[in-house]
């Protein structure tokens, strides 16, 4: 067999069998988003049923699904820029502090992630609501996601930074510019695959989040998807289940495709460097 | 149809003929949740905020959100913001106002809230002051939210709903039973199983779960706790309901009975499978919404009787408590007032799934009116729900009261374990008890050295 | 970012500061440490506290009594299974995760057709909101509409009277938490695996190639090495975000059936806010936080010996 050969069958033998399997799950959610709502339990209309989009437009016309996509992309965003603000200049002097302090610091980032939310979002509520006075507002929201999410954009952008080679900075500051402007015009223009990885993944983070989604908004109008498709789609006792893959659908398939476009540029980011 | 023109007039006479107008108007208003009421460019002078669950009968909501409150708001002139939430998230968003020492004026839950009574008002004052409009607060009611130890109201319920069988005349038909008592089942079963048609009657970590096995467990004199609240579950009478319920499983159920939420056993019986279940009138309702076929062969009959007698629980309670820091205490007492006394409209709204906790608001003989007049087949198949109420519905913690080990107990879903545990055969039925008993007294322990039972 | 302002000669000494290394590093990490011990140093240290009281039903404060939550805690059967299923849990979960993700990772840094498209297939499940898609597989694990189990009737490898409950059985039901978990992980870990064989330098391919090191030698003496720092802080965060999140068993099972699936993030929550007990809830919370930091400094400090320089 020829090395082409062989090349081909590993990447499509491995390739292709996972993507069946991770993928299949969505393919259902597909069909059965387009079942209508009296057929699904039916044995004998598995694969052969009247296909309707009339549980899309349920979604749009008689939820507030619509409401919740905003909400949730409107957090999400705003949560990304915090998160940059804050983790950029920190991964950047993280990883150029050597030693053990910038090691030390490193570590403690992890151990920020072993607190569950599960009862973190208790004492939480109290900040949040005597302090801040942000009850049912989505802005509550915009506030503790980053507690979560910067850490981890830290860690990556540490191991970011640590590719970029010190002489750049340093050419830079013999030809008479500022540390600090160092950094704004040499080194985070070319940290924008590291830029956008911290963007996927800090919004994949936020649209994942429940129990605090939960927590802090109650009105219908402020909820983000996580919690409108529970609450508004299961009934009591009768889940809406096309209306609920149809949900699932809508925003992962431009996420998925989003994703994928982005991570072309991160991984072109990494090559051609250690990575540390 | 003649209630209805009674409470109208009832609520003209109390809120005086322009408040009437407004009412009329505003039922007719296309809204699809009652948000701030802007009327007539003139501010609501007070505000309310009300979170509760998404019915199960959807028109209770409907009736609720577009008809009552509307009408309650201008009246009263408050402005009365009302949330839906998923019944499973409502600990959670208790859990979470207390927390944060803000939050909704009247929470409602499906159960009395027993471990929160530090954190709410003593509702005492509300309910004598429904008692002197409609006479006395229910006995359920009373058990299951007022602590005989503090002495406190620590919620009010407006309502509580019966929980029936449902069962399928035309195949128990078949096979030549019926549900009288659970040695009926018990022989039905196999029987039923042999023709595809499992019975239902769920052993999961779940709500309805839970309440269908305490209350056959009283059917055969097993009980969680006596009349003084103290733990005595490690009796021969539950070993005994044990190796009974678990020989029906084996015999007559089938395994997707352990994997179950609130919504499993109604869907196992909408899809045609099952041959009954336990459950509130919802598991009626919708197929007659659906128009699914074998509607009219579903019927409602009390809870089979046992060698303990025939003895049922509450499906839920709705429950409403006002927190200690709510920010308008009056306005709550006052719109929980006016709904209890005027519950008629509510359990008619509700299509006889909310019975009220107050009896004399619609006493069980109109209740059976109303129920006999419901059209659906086989006709009269309503009624039988006054009785199930009248004498075959006790709270959680029968004998005994309400309180927060029970409530433990109930949310940790140690009984559903205890059966479930046998029926897989992992535990011999006297171990399982032993063991559950065993967390049960420990529970109840610990709750007694904080002074609340 | 601005700290330099003013004229004159002011602006000429916080120049002088801003140059100076250490100041500015703090400067630039110091938003995020605020960051984070207000929104999560301050609540862990209230969960500490909550832990030695005997505090209940959503309030933040309680009696002083000591250990008395732990060791009740420890004395509760299911507590001592939800240990046991944490770590079933998230060993099995990650090892699935690192095994399948490893090889997807090699397979797709190569170019071939239709990678773009097979791509966006394995990126499906990270993707999508797992509070979503986790009612999703309520309904692919329906015991009576799984379509699972209608592939498994055709196929012929169950018989429909006996068939599988996904999450009704102890064994089921596990596996099942466990598929789920490690279905919504893999296409994180495959991105992060690719980073780390990506950064291998040309050089070093160049000398294994030289060196005739081709297939399986090479990647056992050249790549995993070097892909071993990465690999294990990837395997890290898997591990770190599956024992410390409970939405999958929350809505799968709800840690039926009769506690068999219960790990120690839905036990807390059932203890914490469906009981009303929060000392407990809190303390079987915190239960983790030595483990994990044990596990977390130990890989960590092997990561940064397997780091080749």
């Amino acid at each position: 067999m020829t090395s082409a050969w062989r090349h081909r069958l590993f990447v499509y033998g491995i390739t292709i069998p996972f993507a069946v399997v991770l993928a299949f799950p969505f393919f259902w959610m597909g069909v059965t988003s387009l079942k209508p709502e009296a057929q699904v339990y039916d044995p004998t209309k598995v694969w052969r049923f009247h296909a309707t989009l009339a549980n899309y437009g349920y979604l749009f016309h008689h939820t507030e699904y619509v409401r919740w996509l905003r909400n949730s992309c409107f957090v999400g965003l705003l949560v990304v820029l915090v998160t940059l603000a804050v983790a950029l200049p920190a991964g950047y002097a993280l990883a150029r502090l050597s030693g053990r302090v910038g090691r030390t610091l490193g570590v403690a980032i992890f151990l920020t992630y072993l607190v569950p939310p599960t009862l973190l979002f208790l004492p939480l509520s109290r900040v949040i609501a005597q302090y801040f006075h942000l009850s049912d507002r989505l802005w509550a929201l915009v506030l503790v996601y980053p507690s979560f999410t910067i850490p981890f954009a830290i860690w990556l952008l540490m191991g970011f930074f640590k590719t970029i080679p010190q002489e750049l900075e340093d050419a830079a500051l013999v030809d008479g510019c500022s540390r600090l402007g160092a950094l704004v015009r040499i080194v985070f223009p070319i940290s924008i695959p590291g830029i956008l990885t911290v963007v996927i993944f800090s919004f994949s983070l936020v649209l994942n989040e429940f129990v605090y989604a939960i927590t802090f908004i109650s009105s219908s109008a402020n909820r983000t998807l996580t919690v409108g498709v529970p609450t508004d789609l299961i009934r009591g006792d009768l889940f809406n289940w096309p209306g609920i893959m149809a949900a699932i659908l809508i925003p992962s398939i431009p996420l998925a495709l989003v994703y994928n476009a982005f991570l072309n540029r991160f991984i072109a980011g990494f090559t051609g460097g250690a990575f540390r | 149809m003649s209630e209805d023109q009674l409470s109208r007039r009832e609520l003209l006479k109390r809120a005086g003929a322009g408040a009437a107008a407004v009412g009329a108007a505003g039922a007719a208003a296309p809204f699809s949740f009652a948000g701030p009421m802007k009327f007539k460019n003139r501010q609501l002078k007070g505000d309310l905020s009300i979170i509760q669950w998404v019915h199960f009968v959807p028109a209770y909501d409907d009736w609720l959100d577009k008809t009552w409150i509307p009408q309650w708001s201008a009246a009263n002139d408050v402005q009365v913001k009302i949330e839906h939430i998923n019944n499973t998230l409502l600990d959670t968003r208790a859990a979470a106002e207390v927390a944060a020492q803000s939050g909704h004026d009247l929470f409602m839950n499906l159960h009395p809230m027993a471990s929160y009574e530090d954190q709410v008002i003593n509702h005492a004052p509300i309910i004598k002051e429904i008692e002197g409009k409609v006479g006395k607060y229910g006995a359920l009611a009373k058990a299951s939210t007022y602590n005989p130890k503090t002495k406190k109201y620590f919620a009010v319920s407006d309502n509580y709903v019966p929980d029936p069988v449902v069962w399928r005349h035309d195949l128990w038909n078949g096979v030549g039973e019926a549900p009288y008592t659970w040695d009926h089942v018990r022989k039905a079963a196999p029987k039923l199983k042999a023709v595809g048609h499992p019975i239902g009657i769920g052993q999961s970590q779940e709500l309805d779960s839970n309440m269908a096995l305490l209350a056959f467990m009283m059917c055969f004199g097993a009980f969680v706790q006596n009349d003084t609240n103290r733990p005595v579950l490690n009796t021969k009478k539950t070993i005994q309901a044990v190796n009974f319920m678990v020989d029906i499983y084996k015999n007559g159920e089938d395994s997707a009975i352990f994997g179950w939420n609130p919504a499993s056993n109604n869907n196992y019986l909408y899809s045609g499978t099952a041959s009954m279940i336990l459950n509130a009138i919802s598991a009626t309702r919708t197929p007659e919404a659906q128009n699914l076929p074998f509607t009219n062969d579903l019927w409602i009959w009390p809870i089979p009787s046992g060698p303990g007698g025939r003895h049922g629980l509450e499906h839920v309670m709705g429950c409403y408590n006002i927190w200690k820091f709510a920010a308008n205490k009056e306005n709550a007492s006052q719109f929980l007032v006016d709904l209890c006394v005027n519950y008629k409209q509510a359990t008619i709204a509700s299509q006889l799934y909310n019975f009220p906790s107050f009896p004399g608001a619609f006493p069980f003989k109109q209740i059976r009116k109303a129920a006999a007049a419901d059209t659906h087949k086989p006709k009269g198949k309503y009624t039988i729900l006054t009785t199930i109420a009248e004498k075959y519905t006790h709270n959680i913690g029968y004998p005994g009261t309400m309180n927060a080990a029970m409530d433990e107990v109930f949310s940790k879903f140690l009984v559903p374990q205890m059966f479930a545990q046998v029926s897989q055969g992992k535990l011999s039925a006297a171990d399982s008890v032993r063991s559950t008993a065993s967390q049960v007294n420990e529970i109840y322990a610990k709750w007694k050295e904080r002074g609340k039972i | 970012m601005g700290a330099v302002a003013a004229a004159g000669g002011s602006r000429k000494r916080l120049r002088y500061v801003a140059e100076r290394r250490g100041f500015l590093a703090t400067l630039l990490i110091s938003p995020a440490v605020v960051l984070i011990a207000v929104l999560v140093g301050g609540p862990l240290i209230l969960a500490g506290y909550l832990s030695f009281t005997d505090a209940q039903a959503g309030s933040l404060t309680g009696k002083w009594i000591g250990l008395a939550n732990f060791r009740r805690v420890l004395h509760d059967p299911i507590f001592r299974g939800a240990l046991w299923h944490t770590f079933l849990f998230t060993v099995l979960s990650q090892i699935v995760v690192i095994v399948c993700a490893g090889l997807i990772a090699h397979a797709l840094v190569r170019g071939f057709r239709g990678r773009w498209l097979l791509r966006f297939f394995i990126l499906l499940p990270w993707a999508a909101p797992i509070a979503l898609t986790a009612i999703g597989f309520l309904w692919f694990y329906d015991p009576q509409a799984s379509i699972f189990n209608w592939f498994l009737i055709k196929l012929h490898i169950v018989d429909p009277t006996s068939l599988p409950n996904w999450l009704g059985t102890p064994k089921a039901a596990m596996s099942s938490i466990i598929t789920v978990q490690a279905w919504r992980t893999i296409p994180f870990a495959v991105v992060i695996f690719i980073a780390g064989i990506s950064s291998i330098p040309q050089e070093v391919d160049d000398a294994a190639a030289i060196d005739a090191a081709t297939g399986l030698k090479k990647f056992w003496y050249v790549s995993l090495p070097l892909q071993l720092p990465i690999a294990i802080v990837a395997v890290l965060f898997g591990i770190i975000f599956t024992a410390t999140d409970m939405i999958v068993p929350f809505i799968l099972t709800n840690g039926g059936p009769f506690n068999s699936t219960q790990v120690l993030t839905t036990y807390a929550f059932q203890t914490g806010i469906n009981a009303g007990n929060i000392g407990e809830g809190a303390a079987i919370a915190l239960f983790m936080l030595p483990v994990l930091a044990f596990v977390a400094i130990g890989m960590l400090v092997f990561a940064r010996r397997a780091e080749v320089t």
